[in-house]
């Protein structure tokens, strides 16, 4: 158990390793058992893990055991397990959708799909900002091979704006944490956090380059305004469970601004301190708004929901610019909300697409689709949750983010430009169901038959909005907890100390 | 048992049809009836203790973080509107069961059905801000459902869609005014709200909260100017329509204000905005609907007339007004409910709803149209019906206003002016559906409907008499506990009796009936005056805006993003400079205190050599072999670089990467083109060559600032413990493999999975193989010249040996796994070179795909194995031996982890170029899968 | 030497960057290979300029900061599998798209200039 917070980075690893070497390699088949058995064993650890650190104060693993601020230390806190716990839960769904055949359209899916996860997961753990560097290029690598998975013009041209984009983003990190290691001398977060104050004035103006630089990157991961032009081409042409998992993938962006400027730039970081927040509040706001104008230009229900991840986006960069805890708290609920209602999207606009010949999912008039009931219905729901109308689990981020604002002087244009993205959002996606669905030309031709696991991918996917509803005063309860810990820092601070003497 | 059943019936009752409908449509109807028939004899329960004068509660914690609880209060509003909801609803389904063909599907109907009577309950019964707009927005989505039920008409959509866009974003600005008050009163609990409503009215943000309020309701209940999106409604089932359109949805409204009446009301704010819209939705409603040939329209009209009249007596601030508006809604429900079945009777037995076609009907159905008879003289106000007794009220009311000084007298006025045409319309109803003449060509000959069907319609139309003419018996406690829940400070005194003597407010009726009468008769000239204006239809107005917004943004989208990479990059560095150049400006003086290292000649020469080399890449750019040259002498310029300052590993490792790195950028020019022309302007040229040198300013200052500012950093730990703690003398080599093997593990596997990448993508690759280079000239027929093979084949064991060799030693000074592995990839490249694929085939039968997957396992293995010794991941272990003639050497867990990044990098390398290399030949990859 | 230093690392940044600018692929690739040259240089200079002081323990009086160094190996392979990655990319789209413009096609104004695309297929 002492192992338990490398798990879901060394679990993916060996998985995809295993799926490279005989007997696994060269059999789909087994590569798909191996690989579901793999995710839901990934689900369970990371569950444990994050019931233990949420018990058990936070669980820092020492690698290699050269104590912090020297070794690489894999920091287990109530944020960071739950965004691997979310990218598991999101990850399974995604593998099955996978399973249901569109692993067959490309080499080394699983393997890749495997590498992918353990990127991410390694992004969240890491306490070490070169780690995360390095963990930010292993989901990037991935994410470049599967997002040509099944092949197409799309396809190619949608990567090669992905991969130099990132590439260029890439090394601006890498300027960004030279600068941090020239000014600070260390790569630890919670060292640094602990010697930003100390700096002289002269390193004080060379770090918070490196500092703003590394919101470059960061925002450019999150898809941020100016920066987010390459996201509703790029998702709309990775294949169906490509994109959903790259749901979480802008995500990695937003924590990691959660997780470093907050912690090394935060309220604490004397003349340092939240450096990033003035820049914050216009990106978000206009985030959102570029987000809500895209979902009403979208021709497609695969661009609609790329545009929603925009918003989503937004959103979450105006909450952390709240910089208050309740704020961040309710940027964790919606995080968790978004990231699944959006992975759920790509898949339903999947379906659609298969049901609709020539048309795909594009809001023209078609033919009946000859399942347009059970897509109907799973449509309905996550529109219900997109938009953020009750009784499911949109309203209450909504709300939540909208009552954090409460008291903030910003909040004269937050409630307006989150209210107003809403109401765009509801008319934007009732327009297009009421086109998919309702406006047919003559019946549905012959049966294009669903296969279950891609129903019930969709299906797990939707069930957790509820279940967020239901159990929302336990997830509201740990998401506060889970902000507080995140901004008071001097517990993580010990656990690391107590690490940390020798 | 207890109140949430009372909302919970109805919504378990949402599941019920789906499940009956398989047992025919009685079994269906019935089945779907016994649960809110259930919840309405809760409700009867209660209703004794809400006559004595008390409310019921009950709240539920649910989630606390946005003031959401499970809370409900039934008091005497609550108890009107439950009676209401589950009577009307009950009777509307039971009208629906003969409704509906046999086409339409049933169960679906009443899902919706029940989905929105639950809706209604929770709002009537809610006592909590957020849970009641939770119930709020239900109704909306729900109704979206029931008036879309017919989805294949694309009215219903259009007018469905219209519902749910008006009546959502009135939703939303009610989720904003509730934030407000919750955020002034503290509290999310209505209880609190109702009581503190001084606090509410003084303070700052009460105008904003009320107008927020005010908007959501004034959507709802279809106020102007927000009416157009009710006729529309109509498209839905008439069902529907006797049931959101008389007592329910669009009542939701008026119960909002009435519900927030003790806290928002009585202000002058609040009687300029209610009052006067409620009278412009008054006076338009029963003006549009004379005019309206559809009978389901004409109806549409009078209800946004009526809830004018209802809206128009809240805004009043009068107690006794207050009075009048509750007991007018229960009035119109009725009278309204019945009217719009015996419309869908008519349309249902005649096929048509268009009073130019229905004629004389009375001689076809003369008992639906007495009863529908009736009902409309109720609606137009004749006395012994119980329309009459509210619309006295309401004209006594209006008498004595004296809000508006000396101009009150117009409110009077104009309020018989709209009772007027109420009269009119109800008139219209009534004769040209019933008498007027014979039918004109109807679908089919009007008959009688079946038996049950005219039962709800009956059982109103008594109600409407029984209130009308006992109506203190009747409804007077009812209307008393409704009233009290909006006058806190006690009833006023007034008396439900049908005869007041000769009064004003008689006169007015009076004058009323007349007017209407003559408005009826005369009304050929009003039909041709009114004919001059083309009626504007609210559908394709609404649609038209919803498209030009969509045409803006699609225009927007377009002009952002355009698809043009080159722009996003230059956004991507203008944002970059920005954020890198702020904060220069407080960095006062470059150079820090650092002592700095004089220049010498041959590091000059060095730089320039790069400088020079870097700035010919660019301007040769275009001519890309020159390029290429050029771009690998900066490579070595770099290696030398990193020699110099003392980084030997470095230099090894970027010399290496350097020649496998052209290898690969030669190949690849081999099938891209040679060179191009100039294709950028020169305004691109400058923008972007400005802003790259921004950049590069930037930077280089920031590096020179850097260079120059002393820095104690941790590093002297791993100088410290290098030996000792990780067992090598090669510090930089010791922290790859141990302090920091982490960030290798993670290095060789992006090695690894890019080598998957670029298997994936020559797998599919199909591409032109250029016979000739652009110069024309063909390419060398002799791939494999003698002397070469010869050279390279005896070199190779060589190479092999100078790796295995820089592998061994790298533990203590510069050489290590990474190394050694690109060079034995080199030498293997190079036999591939010399000899080509089909001699290397049947030589070397590595698949290198397991190589890089070993070869990571190895190096995660080693990290696992420190877990047998209970240390966390990737704990080294080392110790020396004696061994005769070979003497002391080091065994290092180290090593073993050094040659699974050998291994990685062997295999990811040979990956890469071979397949790279085959492309060439006839010995493409073919795999199983269709990649 | 510091200032050369940083003058050189500014020069590489800047001719980079524009070759990252530019509209075609194989450009573009050289460009993030300058670039990365410059960022390893920039990061090695993080641990400031020493003259023969590797930092190979018993071989040099003071050592040279060796963190910085292992970082930037580690920038150099993984900076090798992204190079490696997008050339393989870059024929990849000009197999797909049949030209080698970032964008898969050459906008309109360029198709005139485009011939010796057309020449090498």
């Amino acid at each position: 158990m002492q192992h338990l917070p490398i798990y879901p980075i060394l679990l993916p690893m060996l998985a995809a390793i295993f799926m490279l070497l005989p007997p696994l390699s060269n059999s789909i088949t087994r590569h798909r058992v191996f690989a579901v058995l793999v995710m839901i064993l990934l689900v369970i650890t990371s569950a444990f893990l994050l019931l233990s650190s949420h018990q058990h104060g936070v669980q820092v693993y020492v690698l290699g055991g050269w104590q912090p601020p020297f070794g690489i230390t894999l920091v287990a806190d109530r944020l960071s397990t739950m965004m691997v716990l979310l990218t598991s839960v999101l990850g399974l769904c995604a593998q099955l959708y996978a399973c249901a055949g569109d692993d067959k359209d490309g080499m080394f899916f699983h393997p890749l799909f495997m590498f992918q996860i353990m990127g991410i997961n390694g992004a969240f753990l890491t306490g070490d900002v070169f780690n995360l560097f390095v963990f930010f290029e292993v989901l990037l690598i991935a994410s470049y091979a599967l997002l040509i998975h099944g092949g197409g013009k799309q396809k190619t041209k949608a990567n090669v704006h992905y991969v130099i984009l990132n590439l260029v983003g890439s090394s601006i990190f890498l300027f960004a944490l030279g600068i941090l290691y020239g000014t600070i001398g260390s790569l630890n977060i919670e060292d640094m956090a602990n010697k930003v104050p100390l700096l002289g004035e002269h390193e004080q103006a060379l770090a918070k380059t490196g500092g703003l630089l590394l919101l470059v990157v960061f925002g450019l991961k999150a898809a941020m305004l100016p920066l987010h032009f390459w996201l509703p081409k790029t998702y709309a042409a990775a294949s169906a469970p490509v994109a959903a998992l790259f749901a979480i993938m802008t995500k990695v962006g937003i924590y990691s601004i959660l997780r470093v400027h907050t912690t090394i730039f935060g309220e604490d970081a004397g003349a340092l301190a939240s450096i990033v927040i003035p820049w914050l509040w216009p990106l978000g706001l206009l985030t959102i708004v570029m987000g809500a104008i895209g979902v009403l230009a979208s021709p497609s229900l695969r661009l609609t929901s790329a545009n929603l991840v925009v918003v989503s986006v937004g959103t979450l960069i105006v909450a952390i610019a709240m910089e208050r805890e309740a704020a961040t708290s309710a940027a964790l609920y919606y995080m968790i909300h978004s990231t699944l209602v959006t992975g759920a999207l790509f898949l339903i606009a999947d379906l659609v697409s298969k049901q609709r010949g020539k048309a795909e999912d594009r809001y023209v008039i078609a033919r009946q689709m000859p399942h347009a009931k059970v897509i109907g219905i799973a449509f309905f729901i996550a529109a219900l949750v997109v938009i953020g109308m009750p009784p499911l689990s949109g309203f209450v981020g909504k709300i939540l983010i909208l009552q954090a604002a409460q008291g903030v002087t910003e909040m004269v244009w937050v409630w307006p430009v989150v209210l107003i993205s809403s109401l765009v959002c509801l008319v934007a996606i009732s327009r297009a169901g009421t086109t998919i669905f309702w406006r047919s030309a003559g019946e549905a031709t012959g049966d294009v038959p669903i296969p279950p696991l891609k129903l019930i991918a969709v299906a797990l996917l939707l069930c957790t909005s509820p279940l967020l509803v239901v159990f929302g005063s336990a997830v509201t309860d740990y998401t506060d907890l889970a902000a507080s810990q995140l901004h008071d820092r001097t517990p993580l601070i010990e656990s690391i100390i107590e690490g940390g003497d020798e | 048992m207890n109140l949430l059943w009372v909302v919970l019936l109805p919504l378990i009752g949402t599941l019920v049809p789906l499940l009956t409908e398989r047992f025919g449509r009685n079994a269906c109807a019935f089945s779907v009836a016994i649960l809110p028939a259930w919840s309405l004899i809760l409700v009867f329960m209660y209703a004794g203790n809400i006559f004595d004068g008390e409310a019921v509660r009950q709240t539920i914690d649910w989630i606390p973080a946005i003031g959401l609880d499970l809370s409900f209060r039934l008091d005497g509003l609550s108890l009107l509107f439950l009676l209401l909801i589950l009577g009307i609803g009950l009777l509307v389904i039971l009208y629906a069961r003969y409704y509906l063909s046999s086409k339409d599907s049933m169960g679906q109907f009443y899902a919706y059905l029940m989905l929105f009577m639950s809706a209604m309950v929770g709002i009537v019964i809610s006592n909590n801000l957020i849970q009641l707009w939770m119930f709020w927005e239900l109704t909306s989505i729900s109704s979206f459902l029931l008036i879309s039920f017919w989805s294949h008409k694309s009215d219903a959509r259009k007018g469905a869609r219209m519902a749910l866009t008006v009546t959502g974003a009135g939703g939303l600005a009610l989720l904003a005014g509730l934030l407000l008050i919750a955020n002034i009163v503290d509290s999310y609990d209505l209880d609190t709200v109702l009581a503190s409503g001084d606090l509410i009215r003084s303070h700052a943000a009460y105008p904003v909260a009320l107008v927020l309020v005010l908007l959501g309701a004034f959507t709802k209940s279809a106020q102007f100017p927000f009416h157009f999106w009710l006729p529309h409604a109509m498209a839905a089932p008439t069902p529907v329509s006797a049931y959101l359109h008389s007592a329910t949805m669009v009542k939701a409204g008026i119960f909002l204000m009435a519900r927030f009446y003790p806290a928002l009301a009585g202000t002058d704010l609040w009687f300029i905005i209610v009052s006067i819209t409620g009278l412009i939705t008054l006076l338009l409603g029963a003006y549009i609907a004379l005019f309206k040939h559809d009978l389901k329209g004409l109806l549409a009209y009078s209800t946004i007339s009526h809830l004018g009249l209802i809206t128009l007596l809240l805004g009043l601030n009068s107690d006794l007004a207050a009075v009048a508006a509750v007991f007018h809604v229960i009035n119109h429900a009725i009278f309204k409910a019945s009217l719009f079945m015996a419309a869908g009777i008519i349309d249902h037995e005649s096929g048509s709803r268009d009073m130019r076609k229905l004629n004389g009907l009375m001689k076809y159905m003369p008992y639906t149209a007495t009863l529908a008879i009736v009902a409309a003289l109720s609606m137009a106000g004749v006395p012994l019906l119980n329309g009459f007794l509210s619309k006295e009220m309401f004209f006594a009311e209006t008498l004595n206003l004296s809000m508006l000084g000396s101009l009150s007298w117009l409110i009077p006025l104009l309020a018989t002016v709209g009772a007027a045409f109420s009269v009119a319309y109800s008139l219209r109803f009534i004769h040209d559906v019933f008498f007027n003449g014979e039918p004109i060509d109807l679908p089919k000959t009007p008959k009688e409907p079946p038996r049950y069907m005219k039962v709800p319609v009956e059982i109103l139309v008594a109600l409407c008499l029984l209130v009308g003419i006992f109506p203190a018996f009747v409804v007077g406690d009812l209307l008393n506990v409704a009233s009290a829940s909006l006058l806190i400070n006690g009833l006023p005194t007034y008396s439900l009796a049908v005869w007041h003597g000769l009064n004003i407010p008689l006169f007015m009726s009076i004058l009323a009936m007349v007017g209407g009468i003559t408005i009826y008769y005369n009304r050929r000239h009003l039909f041709q005056f009114q004919s001059q204006f083309d009626e504007p239809d609210a559908k394709h107005i609404f649609e038209g805006v919803i498209q030009r917004v969509v045409k803006a943004s699609e225009y927007i989208i377009d002009l952002l993003e355009n698809g043009s990479l080159q722009r996003y990059i230059f956004l991507l560095l203008l944002f970059t400079l920005t954020m890198a150049a702020v904060p220069l400006f407080n960095l006062t003086q470059n150079a820090g205190s650092r002592p700095q290292i004089p220049i010498d000649a041959v590091t000059i020469t060095g730089a320039v050599l790069m400088i020079l080399s870097a700035i010919a890449t660019v301007v040769w750019h275009r001519r890309r072999f020159l390029a290429l040259i050029f771009l690998s002498v900066v490579g070595l310029v770099v290696s030398l670089a990193f020699a110099h300052f003392s980084a030997p590993d470095l230099a090894l490792t970027q010399l290496s990467v350097e020649i496998v790195t052209i290898i690969l950028l030669l190949l690849a020019l081999f099938f891209l083109p040679q060179s191009t022309l100039k294709e950028s302007s020169n305004r691109r040229l400058s923008g972007d060559l400005f802003v790259a040198g921004m950049i590069g300013c930037v930077i280089g200052t920031i590096c020179y600032a850097m260079l120059t500012t002393p820095l104690n950093t941790i590093s002297d730990f791993f100088l410290a413990n290098s030996k000792t703690g990780g067992g090598g003398t090669n510090v930089v080599n010791v922290i790859l493999v141990d302090f920091r093997g982490f960030d290798t593990l993670g290095e060789i596997t992006v090695l690894g999975i890019a080598a998957l990448g670029i298997f994936k993508l020559i797998a599919k690759m199909r591409i032109y193989m250029p016979t000739r280079d652009d110069k024309g000239r063909a390419w060398s027929n002799d791939p494999h010249p003698m002397m070469f093979e010869m050279v390279s084949q005896s070199l190779l064991p060589l190479a092999l040996l100078v790796s295995v060799y820089i592998f061994l030693r790298g533990h203590n000074v510069p050489g290590g796994g990474f190394i050694a592995g690109l060079i034995t990839a080199v030498a293997i490249i190079q036999q591939y070179i010399a000899h080509g694929v089909h001699w290397i085939k049947p030589r070397v039968k590595v698949d290198y795909q397991w190589l890089i997957a070993g070869g990571i396992l190895i190096a995660t293995a080693t990290g696992l194995g420190s877990w047998i010794f209970d240390k966390p991941f990737l704990s080294t272990w080392f110790d020396y031996f004696n061994l005769p003639w070979i003497g002391e050497f080091e065994l290092a867990s180290a090593m073993l982890f050094d040659l699974g990044v050998y291994l990685t990098v062997v295999g990811a390398v040979m990956l890469i170029l071979a397949n790279l290399g085959k492309l060439t030949t006839s010995e493409r990859i073919v795999t199983k899968e269709n990649d | 030497m510091e200032a050369m230093y940083a003058f050189c690392v500014g020069v590489l940044t800047t001719c980079g960057f524009f070759l990252v600018l530019r509209g075609r692929t194989f450009t573009v690739v050289i460009g993030l290979t300058l670039l990365s040259y410059a960022v390893n240089l920039f990061l090695f200079a993080s641990g400031r300029l020493k003259l023969d002081g590797a930092a190979v323990l018993g071989q040099s009086a003071e050592y040279s900061d060796p963190l910085p160094q292992a970082l930037v190996l580690t920038a150099i392979v993984i900076g090798f599998a992204m190079t490696a990655f997008v050339v393989i990319l870059a024929m990849r789209s000009r197999a797909d798209q049949g030209n080698d413009h970032v964008d898969g096609q050459i906008p309109e104004q360029l198709t005139n200039l485009s011939a010796s695309d057309k020449r090498n297929g």
